[in-house]
């Protein structure tokens, strides 16, 4: 079932009706149930794997709590306590990354064998449940706190159940934390208008993003990033650069949709991106774009690693083999480097997205090598990194990174990113744009519905990095005003949204991963 | 204790009076890279487990804070 489409909007409704008219001690259950009909409308099948995840974290969970409320009579018993726990978790982790291993990645291992070997074992056939990588991600989060012994575990498997599965959520995330959103999704609410109203306003304005900006832009992306692309470099680089405009309405869009359906019931869900535009190096944009995955590899694959004996011991080398900076980041820097290649492995099974999490991992370990000369550089040329022309001038280098880092994510395969950033920069061919890029299946009212679709979004995001609460600020203005915005949002996207046939929209890009 | 535990701060970062600093954190003498390494060695001398919620400004702020954080680790 797609946010796109009608039957979607319809759930929505009747769910949000039926949670204000029910007893409260009964909506939670209403929410289970709308997250069930969500996901089995899209596959029985695939639901069923769901219901085992669920089923096999929430049984972890309560043994690992029952540990937990043991008190150890002494040292020897703690560690066997301790020794219980991690065996426990790490059967869980291996049997939950285990599934999406052999859910994403299995036909892909199977291709790298030798054809001998790989055309003799079983290719992996079975339908890819939505949003699995989430809610296996979701779910782990759960087992390790419970392990970390940072809350009780849930003793309501169906209460559990709904954490995992909160039909909102379960498309592209993001990914919630079982402290911040449970308490939330079973709590007993009245009937909140401003809720209710900030909902829907952020469900539009994910709407505006998707149905006018993204699937618009994508258009033209489509019928320029191919196998054997004939276009010269400019109108490639604009296919990726509309790429980057699609990528950032869908998924950031699709969130808006998420967050607005979440707050119509009343709740709060986290936030996924902080104005990824704004970014002045590629680790701010890494803490700025898809803010739950990286704080998900930081709280569970990063410290764990960092921390742990090797990385300890690899770091007590380095200081005494290294002086300075390298000696006292390599530990760390190997880490970093690790959680950005299972980052881009996460986005897929392909070469490409393996390059696209190298591509990340080496500039920003380099750049923490990197760090001291670049400031020892600064202070020389006498530049005030608190200007507003150096502020301008590192965010459009960083977004010049992150555009080179989308040829790896859109490409059909690796050989193409280089041969379509080689045509890039050494075939540009800009006489094109006045020949080609009229015949890409985007007319010049679409241009021009792109350009304002950006610059208001980038405005309203200049004003919230400014510190200004958009929101809040539409929410003071007299009713009439809301009114007006709520009625004209409604009229852009009949007007200027993209629909296909069926009144469905195209996928979410993230529903892939 | 609290001798070993300046003994790891100056080795990872020397030419601080960690004796008597009480805000190591919230004053920048040790920044993100260096807490990742002082944690390791602390983990590696005391023989405790530290984790990702130990990670905290007041836990480091000074050695007291320090001595008290691995106490509770060893109970």
């Amino acid at each position: 079932m797609a946010f796109t489409s009608a039957s979607f909007i319809v759930l929505t409704i009747a769910s949000v009706l039926l949670y204000y008219i029910v007893p409260k001690k009964a909506q939670w259950c209403i929410l289970l149930l709308a997250s069930a009909a969500f996901y089995m409308a899209g596959s029985v099948k695939a639901f069923a794997w769901v219901v085992l995840v669920a089923g096999m974290t929430w049984v972890t969970g309560l043994i690992l709590g029952r540990y937990n409320a043991i008190k150890p009579a002494d040292k020897a018993q703690k560690a066997q306590i301790q020794h219980k726990k991690k065996q426990i978790a790490i059967i869980c982790a291996v049997c939950c990354f285990g599934l999406l291993y052999a859910m994403k990645y299995w036909n892909f291992t199977l291709e790298l064998l030798p054809s001998a070997l790989g055309n003799h074992i079983p290719r992996w056939d079975f339908v890819v449940p939505l949003g699995l990588s989430f809610f296996i991600f979701q779910s782990m989060s759960y087992v390790i706190d419970v392990y970390r012994g940072k809350y009780a575990p849930e003793r309501n498997p169906l209460r559990y159940s709904l954490f995992v599965s909160f039909f909102p959520q379960m498309v592209q995330g993001p990914i919630s934390r079982f402290d911040q959103l449970a308490p939330q999704l079973t709590a007993e609410r009245k009937l909140c208008w401003d809720d209710l109203q900030i909902g829907i306003q952020l469900a539009l304005w994910g709407y505006f993003k998707k149905i006018v900006i993204a699937d618009r832009a994508a258009v033209l992306v489509n019928n320029v990033i191919m196998e054997n692309c004939p276009y010269g470099g400019a109108v490639i680089a604009l296919g990726i650069l509309f790429y980057c405009i699609q990528l950032y309405c869908d998924f950031s869009g699709g969130i808006d949709i998420t967050r607005g359906v979440a707050r119509m019931f009343g709740i709060d869900m986290t936030l996924n991106f902080r104005q990824p535009l704004f970014s002045t190096s590629l680790t701010d944009y890494w803490r700025r774009w898809h803010i739950t995955l990286g704080a998900w590899m930081r709280d569970y694959v990063f410290y764990p690693l960092a921390f742990s004996k090797p990385f300890g011991k690899l770091g007590k080398w380095a200081r005494k083999h290294f002086k300075g900076m390298m000696g006292k980041i390599c530990a760390t820097s190997t880490a970093t480097f690790i959680v950005y290649l299972i980052i881009g492995i996460w986005h897929g099974a392909n070469f490409r997205y393996i390059a696209f999490g190298l591509w990340n991992g080496i500039l920003i370990t380099a750049s923490l090598l990197m760090e001291r000369r670049f400031l020892s550089w600064k202070e020389k040329l006498h530049i005030n990194d608190k200007s507003t022309g150096w502020r301008i001038f590192m965010t459009v280098r960083t977004f010049g990174l992150v555009f080179i880092g989308r040829y790896f994510t859109r490409a059909p395969r690796l050989k193409t990113v280089f041969t379509l950033l080689g045509t890039t920069v050494l075939h540009p061919h800009f006489s094109e744009f006045t020949s080609v890029v009229p015949t890409l299946g985007l007319g010049i009212s679409d241009f021009i519905i792109i350009f304002v679709g950006i610059l208001i979004v980038h405005g309203v995001e200049f004003f919230e990095e400014r510190g200004t609460d958009v929101q809040a600020w539409l929410n003071e203005r007299p009713a009439l005003m809301q009114l007006t915005v709520l009625t004209v949002s409604l009229v852009v996207l009949l007007l200027f949204g993209i629909f296909r046939a069926g009144y469905i929209s195209s996928e979410f890009i993230y529903k892939q991963f | 204790m609290r001798e070993k535990i300046i003994e790891i701060l100056n080795e990872i970062c020397p030419g601080n009076d960690f004796e008597n600093e009480t805000a190591i954190i919230d004053d920048g003498i040790i920044d993100s890279l260096d807490i990742v390494a002082v944690i390791s060695e602390l983990m590696e001398e005391f023989d405790v487990q530290l984790g990702v919620n130990d990670l905290t400004p007041e836990n480091f702020n000074s050695v007291d804070a320090i001595v008290e954080l691995i106490e509770n680790a060893q109970d």
